[in-house]
């Protein structure tokens, strides 16, 4: 918890445009909500891998929304099965269900598709929600934490260290 | 009105310069994800083999209940397919043989299917075939196996033995029902009477019946005492008259009830008096000693062979049944199936050219039998032909094998419309050479087909449970041999005679039935030729056994009988001595419905 703390100090107080930042949480948390094996979560790799996204805040989002994702299956579930049950998107349900691409991506599970569409209509109002408190934060609790007992011991560690090193590389880790 | 500052970015609070302007492509990133990409797929190529074997032998294992174990399992990536070596499948019922075992099994697969969760198999070469091969090791994964009720039917065909029964023999063993009868019909009879005789004891008797007799007889007399006298008497005849009709009623009460048990007695002596020859006749059923046993010697004779034949078939027909069972119904909207908690539900759309999860187009087969190869083809192998609409089918061949000339075999199995299966086979053998074949290998009564030429048409149809099927076969050249030659009883040295002579024969086999509880009628011309030659000497034997076993059982029965009837007789006794009370005590219809009128003199009538 405490290391997990300080991964998230290290990563807001660090010199990563808040858009990457927030792009970082977003991606964790399509990845985190979604079964983990899914094809899509492919995508969303090689987007982490291949835009400087902060991949600290994937990972530290990753284990969140992958942590919350075990509470919020059922809640998926009655999404999901909604959706594939509705008349009116048959139509569209049985063309994907009939192409190998979309059989592959088993949109046709409930849970894929609930929690899948539930991240993909939270990723905008996260992301912008995301940049705005990186912002607010920055501008004004950033300088009282510094100061703070824990952030001072914080910079003395040597993870600290590393992750300062690192993030100088471009995009941030 | 303040307008908010912008805040400033981090580097700037920390005293540093701005970092240089980076696009937004990291591109070690895109390489991080080549390589990773590329590390899995290296993985799968390196594990794909040991895990396909597994998978294999786990899904084997489970669907078959023994031992389904693979040599080695190799995927090829372009074209797409799966080559395995050695495949040994237990015999659930024998775990230290193998069921099947075929050397190589290649199969090309449809890879885009594939991606759609559906093992489609376009192509596949099954070489070197083998059945019932030995194992090395037990291939049983559970305990102990009730064995399938197919196999509960094995039990083979009694073979009659000619020989008379000895006498003493049946009569110490028989369990004989007219002795049972009679013994509880004697003690119900007993009880009866012990019944009845309480019941008399009760009843009004000769005394009380007298007794009324002498108080009316007293009433006249006492009549002449003027008219208040009379009237005083009147009202004592009443009386009286009232106490015999009850009495009189209770005596012909208990009349009908005796009357009904009597007749009812005497039904059960009737069939008690039967009993004995229905005894006889069970006796001679069970020592199957008639001339009608001969009308279907051919029956006997070659109903074993016939019969492991036939649970031969079925216990493979029923091992290929797992194959064809439905695995799911066909899909004509959204419909939502096997709900898993916490892993959701899939939910299946109807499917533009459906396809079952699982088919093998088509399979190339060579089975190397004890006679030779056999090759043949079988198509649409799935266990949801509803969803391909087509049934499997099979056709295989083989000729000039060692001692048969040809066999030919083809059929369907049909699970199109699941709740209507209907499976067909037809087999055509030509120039079957048989060599010494046991047709019954009984002790005393031992069967041999020295040698033949065997021509055999079989047709068998199962819709659904039920079974029918003709075979025809044609035997020529035929060598028999039948009994011990030095056999003393007539009977079997003139089979064997007869038998020995034979040199062509026909035999028809019509099988009815379920697939768990079939029957095989056999006829043939051995019928004829045997009812020829030892049907009166079969005829005289069951005679006299059945002299002997009337006499045996009246021996036993007849004393029991006789006493029955003699106890039935007593009875008479209660039935007369309840006829005679009713007699008497019809005095009371004597007297006037108005008795006052028989005592008043000269017929002169009361005003009121």
């Amino acid at each position: 918890m405490l290391r997990m703390l300080a991964r998230l100090l290290a990563v807001l107080n660090s010199e990563t445009h808040p858009g990457q930042i927030s792009l970082g949480f977003c991606f964790a948390m399509v990845a985190g909500l979604t079964p983990f094996l899914s094809l899509h979560n492919l995508l969303v790799l090689l987007l982490v891998l291949a835009i400087r996204v902060n991949l600290s805040a994937f990972l530290l989002g990753l284990t969140v929304f992958s942590g919350l994702a075990f509470g919020l299956d059922p809640l998926f579930h009655r999404i999901g099965l909604s959706v594939l049950t509705q008349d009116t998107l048959e139509g569209l349900w049985t063309a994907l269900y009939n192409s190998t691409f979309w059989r592959l991506e088993h949109f046709n599970n409930s849970i894929v598709m609930g929690s899948l569409l539930f991240s993909l209509v939270s990723f905008a109002p996260l992301y912008v929600l995301s940049n705005f408190a990186i912002r607010r934060y920055r501008a004004h609790v950033l300088a009282w934490v510094e100061k703070t007992r824990v952030m001072q011991f914080l910079k003395a560690s040597r993870f600290y260290g590393l992750y300062q090193s690192f993030s100088g590389m471009g995009g941030g880790l | 009105m303040t307008e908010e500052k912008a805040p400033q970015p981090a580097y700037e609070l920390k005293g540093r310069k701005k970092p240089e302007k980076e696009g937004w492509i990291r591109w070690w990133g895109l390489g991080v994800f080549v390589g990773l990409t590329g590390l899995l797929a290296l993985l799968w190529l390196f594990l794909v083999d040991p895990f396909v074997k597994r998978m294999i032998e786990q899904t084997g294992t489970k669907l078959v209940g023994a031992k389904v174990e693979l040599g080695a399992a190799h995927v090829t990536l372009s074209p797409l397919g799966l080559t395995l070596s050695r495949l040994q499948v237990t015999n659930p019922d024998e775990p230290m043989s193998n069921a099947v075992e075929a050397a190589r099994i290649a199969m090309s697969l449809d890879g885009l299917n594939l991606f759609r969760r559906k093992v489609i198999i376009e192509e596949m070469a099954v070489e070197g075939l083998r059945f019932g091969t030995p194992r090395q090791s037990s291939g049983a994964v559970a305990p102990s196996r009730e064995p399938s009720a197919v196999a509960k039917l094995a039990a083979k065909v009694p073979m009659p033995s000619f020989e008379v029964p000895n006498i003493k023999t049946v009569m110490a063993t028989a369990d004989l029902q007219s002795v049972k009868l009679v013994e509880a019909l004697q003690a119900d009879i007993k009880k009866e009477q012990e019944n009845w005789k309480r019941r008399l004891a009760e009843l009004p008797d000769q005394n009380k019946l007298n007794d009324y007799k002498t108080r009316i007889e007293k009433l006249k007399s006492s009549t002449k005492g003027g008219l208040g006298g009379m009237l005083g008497a009147t009202g004592e005849v009443a009386a009286i008259q009232k106490d015999l009709a009850q009495d009189l009623d209770r005596i012909k009460s208990a009349k009908t009830d005796f009357d009904r048990q009597l007749a009812d007695l005497k039904q059960r002596v009737d069939q008690a008096i039967k009993s004995p020859q229905e005894d006889i006749q069970r006796l001679q059923g069970q020592y199957s000693l008639s001339p009608q046993g001969l009308a279907n010697m051919s029956g006997m004779l070659l109903g074993g062979k016939g019969g492991d034949w036939v649970r031969t078939g079925l216990t493979w027909y029923g091992k290929m049944q797992p194959m064809l069972a439905q695995a799911q119904v066909q899909s004509k909207g959204p419909e939502v199936v096997k709900p898993i908690r916490g892993k959701g539900v899939e939910v299946r759309f109807k499917e533009r050219a459906p396809l079952p999860d699982f088919l093998i187009r088509a399979a190339t087969v060579s089975a190397q039998l004890e006679v030779g190869d056999l090759k043949g083809r079988i198509e649409n192998i799935t266990p949801d032909q509803q969803t391909l609409g087509k049934p499997l089918t099979f056709a295989f061949a083989g000729d000039k094998l060692q001692g048969v000339q040809s066999i030919r075999l083809d059929g369907a199995m049909n699970r199109v419309r699941p709740a209507q299966p209907k499976d067909h086979a037809q087999v055509r053998v030509q120039g079957y050479q048989v060599q010494s074949m046991t047709l019954s290998d009984s002790a005393d009564w031992p069967v041999t087909l020295g040698k033949a030429v065997a021509d055999a048409d079989l047709q068998v149809t199962v819709g659904g449970q039920a079974l029918a099927g003709q075979a025809t076969i044609g035997l020529q050249s035929v060598k028999l041999a039948a009994g011990k030659p030095d056999a003393a009883n007539p009977v079997i040295k003139a089979i064997g005679g007869a038998l020995s002579t034979v040199t062509a024969f026909m035999v028809k086999a019509d099988m009815t039935g379920t697939v768990e509880q079939y029957d095989i009628h056999l006829t043939s011309d051995l019928d004829r030729i045997l009812k020829d030659a030892v049907g009166r000497q079969v005829q005289a034997l069951a005679d006299q056994f059945k002299k002997d076993l009337e006499a045996a059982v009246m021996a036993k029965v007849g004393g029991p009988l006789n006493e029955l009837k003699s106890s039935i007789g007593g009875l008479g006794g209660i039935g007369n001595e309840l006829t005679s009370r009713l007699t008497q005590g019809s005095l009371g219809s004597t007297l006037p419905a108005n008795p006052a009128e028989k005592l008043l003199p000269g017929g002169l009538k009361l005003p009121f």
